[in-house]
């Protein structure tokens, strides 16, 4: 039917909405696995992908690109997770790292500092002010993350199909919600989605390859056929046309592949 | 057996929702229909009653600010005094703003489908979309402008609403239905205590009203019919306005006990 991502603050009881919702809709749940998924992959220690996606990039991981290559992975792992359908995931940025993907169900989960600090306190021992500063500080880094990758801000309601303030309502309520909306028809899967889903998955895929030697380019895939969108002088690198071969030779589902060196990169490329 | 209260950024849709909410549960509806007799209550005038619910005030517009809190302080009074009858859908008064610490009002926005209200705007004004999209946005602004000016409290923050619907993907029939399952809820249900909550604003905003027509600078809480205004004054004119305030809010219906606290204005001493 449809993939749910539910977005939330620390300690704002979306892990246990999106454990409810899973169970009553009969979906598989997915959250930090994906780390795991990305860093078999992609070969890369999950201590390094783990600080990647929850950390701000500080200035230097900003020229490096190295954030932008381990949040590429962590996209590509995602996504192929996403080519199957009923699927709920609660974890950093789902709204924006699924971007396109079509029976999106983006929800995001509010609840009032005051019950974020009694959970907090409740779980961890902290005393008020403690929790509250954690708290402050987790808000600010992952607000901060989105930003600078994205230009987003997390807690702008707009850019979710339904937001839920917790505080005045029950888990069991934000369920009831979240399912209802599910049910709703523009979050159907067709044919059309499954396959849009597929391509999304095969951009964010060859993208991963690319992340690292070359962090400037974008990548859009309709129907298996693979644009790829190239800025500056690594049009005529040879180097990019070896790795275009590997990725051809290695990556299933590819029928065409194409470059396109000069043209700005359109805005739904990944 | 609740208040909803609905808004949205674009007013057809805040009204469409609405009217639909109150049809299929059988609720009051409270909108700005009530204007005409509002300024026929207070004797104001009802276009500039209008214009305060739009705009901030204005030279050009021949809208003091003074004039201006007024109005508000008129339309919400009347407005309050309505939601205590409860089982009530309620749209286009701002209620959102100042129906505070009510747990059986439920707050809903309703964002418009960007992309789909774009091209309608583009469509209608003959425009390009990306004018369009600067005009929505100038739009916006304007609304985070007056809310913060009239209640300080911005408008386009979504996190103050028990739940924000976009209609890029759902249906308006499907948030609807999503609307009238949320106000059977327990917690939205009105309790004692939830209605003393209105009844108390609802009392601090009538006496707001009558205060704000011949002086500016107050504040006014209410608990269980005493009232406590907090104003400032020059301390030679301090005596006088004290008496004013109390003769004024003792006036109000339901004001059992006056206590004023007054604050030394120390610009208006040092000029």
């Amino acid at each position: 039917m449809a993939i749910i991502t539910i977005s939330r603050g620390s300690s704002s009881m979306g892990k246990a909405v999106a454990e409810k919702v899973a169970e009553r809709l009969n979906y598989a749940i997915i959250s930090r696995e994906v780390i795991l998924d990305a860093s078999h992959q992609f070969n890369i220690p999950e201590i390094k992908l783990e600080k990647a996606i929850h950390d701000a990039p500080g200035i230097l991981e900003r020229y490096r690109h190295s954030s932008h290559s381990y949040i590429a992975y962590f996209r590509a792992a995602l996504t192929g997770r996403m080519a199957e359908d009923n699927i709920v995931y609660h974890g950093l940025a789902g709204h924006l790292l699924l971007k396109g993907m079509p029976n999106l169900l983006k929800v995001r989960i509010n609840a009032d500092m005051e019950r974020r600090i009694q959970i907090v306190m409740a779980r961890d021992g902290l005393s008020a002010p403690e929790a509250h500063a954690r708290i402050l500080a987790d808000d600010k880094e992952r607000r901060k993350w989105t930003k600078n990758l994205y230009g987003e801000d997390p807690w702008d309601s707009s850019l979710y199909d339904l937001t839920i303030r917790i505080d005045r309502l029950s888990v069991d309520n934000a369920t009831d919600f979240i399912c209802q909306a599910a049910e709703a028809e523009g979050f159907r899967s067709t044919d059309k989605s499954r396959q849009k889903a597929k391509d999304l998955a095969l951009a964010c895929r060859i993208k991963a390859e690319l992340a690292d030697e070359f962090p400037n380019t974008g990548v859009t895939c309709e129907y298996g056929n693979v644009l790829i969108y190239i800025k500056g002088k690594e049009q005529a690198s040879g180097k990019l046309t070896k790795k275009l071969n590997a990725i051809r030779e290695s990556t299933s589902g590819i029928h065409h592949l194409e470059t396109h060196a000069g043209t700005a990169i359109p805005p739904d490329a990944v | 057996m609740s208040i909803i209260i609905v808004s949205s950024d674009v007013r057809e849709i805040e009204e469409m929702i609405a009217q639909k909410v109150a049809d299929a549960m059988g609720y009051q509806r409270l909108d700005r229909g009530i204007l005409p007799g509002v300024a026929e209550k207070y004797q104001i005038d009802p276009g500039k009653l209008c214009e305060s619910l739009e705009n901030t005030p204005s030279l050009f517009k021949n809208l003091s600010s003074r004039q201006w809190r007024h109005y508000l302080s008129c339309m919400e009074a009347e407005t309050l005094d309505r939601l205590l009858a409860d089982n009530i859908v309620c749209w286009g008064l701002s209620a959102h703003l100042y129906v505070t610490g009510v747990s059986h009002a439920m707050k809903i926005r309703v964002l418009s489908a960007s992309s789909q209200g774009l091209m309608e705007i583009a469509e209608q004004k003959k425009i390009s979309l990306q004018k369009a999209e600067k005009l929505r946005a100038d739009a916006l602004a304007h609304r985070k402008k007056w809310s913060l000016a009239a209640w300080n409290t911005d408008e386009t923050d979504l996190s103050r609403f028990d739940l924000v619907i976009n209609l890029d993907q759902i249906d308006p029939g499907e948030a609807v239905n999503t609307i009238i399952s949320a106000a059977a809820y327990r917690k939205f249900q009105v309790m004692t205590y939830s209605q003393k909550c209105l009844s108390d604003l609802a009392l601090a905003a009538k006496v707001n009203a009558a205060l704000l027509k011949s002086m500016a600078d107050v504040k006014v809480q209410a608990r269980d019919g005493s009232v406590i205004v907090l104003t400032k004054s020059l301390s030679p004119r301090k005596r006088k306005k004290i008496a004013a305030i109390k003769e004024l809010a003792g006036n109000v219906e339901g004001v059992s006990y006056v206590e004023v606290h007054v604050k030394k204005n120390i610009l208006g001493e040092a000029a």
